[in-house]
């Protein structure tokens, strides 16, 4: 009885959707219900991916454009926690750095895009200051805000079983943040996907979003939706991999 | 023989969205080695306060003196208990047991001997691996009992340290803890709104009055705790200190309806 | 950040704002010193001259509206079907479960990445960027939406059924009220995309915009000009999210007092 049950309740519906669509695309494509150009079908675009994949194009493209986002997100994810931290502990530097998290957490890093260029080219390092630039801050103020809220019950237990200040630090503050901290990971992640791309589509020097762009004024749109689909699926084995990550190592998280 | 905890004239107050408030005024109590004193009063009055500067948490005018030093900070003389959500979610049981010892660097030998003992005194064998999340609210007091026990502390605090458990579990739980008491003799401070559990487990009740808080009534218990719940609570002798108790209570609880009636 | 300062609150304003004076003599101190060319790194003084000229010839403002106008009808439609989808999947888990593989892979896709597509098909102007701003609105909505419906208290619900309250009487009242502060949660965070979507877009694929308007600043190489006008898209957007902020503190307080005069009645 449990068996059937199981097998029922597995995720037909989610799947019936995907191969609809799918389906759907296909047939559009076929019949022409849009031009070729506008809409190749998803047969000729799996093809386009394929030879991509076997040029070595493609991997050329996402190796250059990953790497790029990683060194970005390190140096970003970093920067943040520590200046997270230090805000949360040093009152000087608080001061120093509110107004200025306050303007950069709302405005559009992309805006940056020429300044960076300006500065440090169109290779790869001014897409990874930008990355960086454009992760720094929500990871700072969810450090920051992690920091502010440890339990005073933890502080207070801490320091009659014998912590002196550092290893309060160390011991008790520090991994009292650490779900808090991987949460703004996790939006990190995309934004820092998201910036490398577009800062290739903008000021080209390679990559995916170089490639995409150019793609798209060849009128090349295989090699469009090819790209695209690539995208789609590093980003969903990111995010398998960090809810993998989260699952096990932070499975004493509450709630 | 010198008090193990001297309070005197320790007063309090802290500012709140309306004002500052007088959480405690002119406050004194005793407490002598060996002895369980559980204070008890109506919610707001600053019991709980009051075990804080003892503790070390909070700073406040007037004198305490633990072994006739001057209190000035947490130690772990000291330990205390509180009502929930203080054991670290980090780390598993045997981790958090352990915490205080890490922290004295006592060595790995030690420790486990100590842990181990401790995790059969709050009967949690095959436990040890696992983060509080994965506990109940019973077993996540013994866990933090046994963390503060780890360090040996001469002194006891608890802030209604079963505040948060269901009837039964509680009952259980004052039972370990009475059973601890007897065994190890330490000198206990108790926080508790729960009247039945402070004649159960204590030798001296101090009723504090509303805010102000001053202890404002004590009462001394002499019950025979060799003998089992069932018999000592349905007695008549704890149930005459129980009301006594009780009434002294109910009188400050409704000084202090009063007083909030007046305020609004 | 809550910084606890004394005196008065202009003085506290003066206080919180005081450090970006410092960081712009930081950066006049490095012009001036000549650790940077200011072919590089414009003065300050310089800039803000630039801004002013773009300010009154009033070529930035006319470019800003018409950045905006595209974020912002992409975020109103985008809010508005993002709030209807998330309360559709919360209240049918048929509904859910068709529509979360689609949700969940538009998650990963970042949408600046469909720019290039979008351009393909509605070629150089509004469309491309509002549709783009649109799916990139869309997302939180729906999670958010989503998240504040489905952790609506049992209690409330069945105290309103046993009140006899209808099932769209139930939808309005009861769910999305639970839901506003969550809804306006991701409003927030869709109008900070709605900006960098828009801007990318017209960086990207367009021939207006402000967007367009820093990067071309950038190619003809006049600097002052460029750092002028991302500086007031700096401003705009820090003001937009001010202005969120402001509306759902307000909404919010009402909610608070209308949410407790609805349970009183309730209970």
């Amino acid at each position: 009885m449990r068996r059937r049950n199981r097998l029922s309740q597995a995720p037909w519906r989610s799947i019936a959707s995907i191969i609809f669509l799918l389906l759907a695309w296909e047939t559009a494509a076929r019949a022409h219900l849009a031009p070729p150009l506008f809409l190749p079908p998803f047969s000729v675009v799996s093809v386009q991916l394929w030879q991509s994949i076997a040029d070595g194009t493609l991997a050329i493209d996402l190796a250059l454009s990953l790497a790029r986002a990683f060194c970005g997100l390190a140096l970003g994810v970093t920067a943040g926690i520590l200046l997270g931290l230090l805000m949360a502990r040093v009152r000087v530097v608080e001061w120093l750095l509110d107004p200025l998290v306050a303007l950069g957490f709302p405005s559009p890093k992309i805006a940056f895009i020429p300044i960076f260029v300006l500065w440090f080219g169109i290779e790869s390092l001014s897409k990874i200051l930008l990355v960086a630039f454009a992760c720094i801050f929500p990871v700072i103020i969810g450090t920051y805000s992690a920091a502010r809220s440890v339990s005073r019950l933890f502080l207070w237990s801490a320091m009659s079983l014998g912590s002196n200040r550092k290893s309060m630090f160390l011991h008790v503050i520090l991994p009292a943040c650490y779900p808090r901290i991987f949460t703004t990971f996790r939006i990190a992640v995309p934004v820092g996907l998201i910036t490398t791309f577009t800062a290739e589509m903008v000021a080209g020097g390679g990559g995916m979003g170089a490639t995409l762009i150019y793609s798209q004024r060849f009128f090349e749109s295989p090699t469009v939706f090819a790209y695209i689909v690539v995208m789609l699926c590093v980003g969903l084995l990111l995010d398998f991999a960090m809810l993998r990550f989260q699952s096990h190592y932070l499975r004493w998280a509450e709630g | 023989m010198r008090p193990r905890i001297e309070i005197r004239r320790v007063s309090k107050t802290y500012a709140s969205d309306h004002g500052p408030v007088v959480a405690l005024r002119d406050t004194d109590l005793e407490v002598k080695q060996g002895e369980f004193v559980s204070i008890v009063g109506p919610s707001g009055c600053g019991k709980s306060t009051l075990l804080y500067i003892v503790g070390g948490f909070l700073a406040a005018e007037g004198d305490v003196f633990v072994d006739g030093v001057r209190v000035t900070g947490p130690g772990t003389d000291r330990g205390v208990v509180f009502q929930e959500y203080a054991l670290f979610p980090w780390l598993t049981v045997h981790d958090n047991i352990g915490y205080g010892l890490e922290r004295q660097n006592v060595s790995p030998t030690e420790r486990e001997k100590i842990i181990g003992g401790l995790i059969d005194v709050i009967g949690l064998a095959g436990f040890e691996k696992r983060y509080p999340r994965e506990l109940s609210g019973g077993m996540k007091q013994r866990v933090a009992i046994a963390r503060t026990l780890a360090c040996d502390p001469a002194i006891l605090l608890l802030d209604e340290p079963f505040g948060a458990l269901d009837a039964q579990t509680r009952e259980i739980m004052q039972d370990e803890l009475l059973r601890i008491w007897l065994e190890t003799r330490k000198t206990v401070l108790l926080v508790t709104h729960d009247v039945t559990e402070a004649v159960y487990l204590s030798n001296r009740i101090c009723v504090m009055s509303a805010r102000p808080g001053q202890i404002i009534e004590q009462f001394t218990v002499e019950l025979d705790r060799t003998r089992p719940r069932e018999e000592l609570v349905l007695s008549a002798a704890f149930n005459e200190i129980r009301n006594q108790v009780w009434l002294s209570v109910r009188r400050q609880a409704i000084a202090a309806g009063r007083q909030n009636a007046n305020a609004s | 950040m809550h910084l606890k300062m004394g005196g008065t609150s202009t003085i506290r304003w003066i206080g919180r704002v005081a450090p970006l004076l410092l960081f712009g003599a930081l950066w006049q101190f490095v012009c001036s010193a000549h650790v940077v060319d200011t072919e590089f790194l414009p003065t300050p003084a310089m800039v803000v001259a630039a801004m002013g000229d773009l300010l009154s010839g009033g070529e930035i403002a006319g470019n800003i509206f018409i950045t905006l106008f595209r974020a912002g009808a992409g975020l109103i439609l985008g809010s508005l079907c993002g709030v209807w989808i998330g309360l559709m999947m919360a209240r049918s888990d048929k509904f859910k479960a068709y529509v979360t593989p689609i949700v969940g892979g538009t998650y990963s896709l970042p949408k600046s990445a469909l720019i290039p597509l979008f351009a393909l098909w509605f070629g150089i102007g509004n469309l491309t960027a509002i549709a783009a701003v649109f799916l990139a609105c869309l997302l939180p909505m729906i999670v958010n939406t989503y998240h504040g419906v489905v952790t609506t208290p049992k209690v409330l619900i069945w105290s309103a059924e046993a009140l006899g309250t209808t099932d769209r009487e139930l939808l309005s009242r009861i769910f999305l009220r639970n839901a506003l502060p969550d809804i306006l949660t991701g409003l927030r965070i869709a109008l900070g995309f709605s900006f960098v979507l828009a801007i990318s877009a017209e960086m990207i694929a367009s021939t207006n915009g402000v967007g367009k308007l820093i990067f071309m600043y950038g190619e003809n190489g006049t600097y002052a000009y460029m750092f002028a006008a991302i500086a007031c898209v700096v401003i705009v957007a820090f003001l937009a999210d001010r202005l969120v902020l402001l509306v759902t503190g307000r909404l919010l307080t009402w909610h608070e007092s209308a949410g407790a005069a609805y349970e009183r009645r309730v209970s």
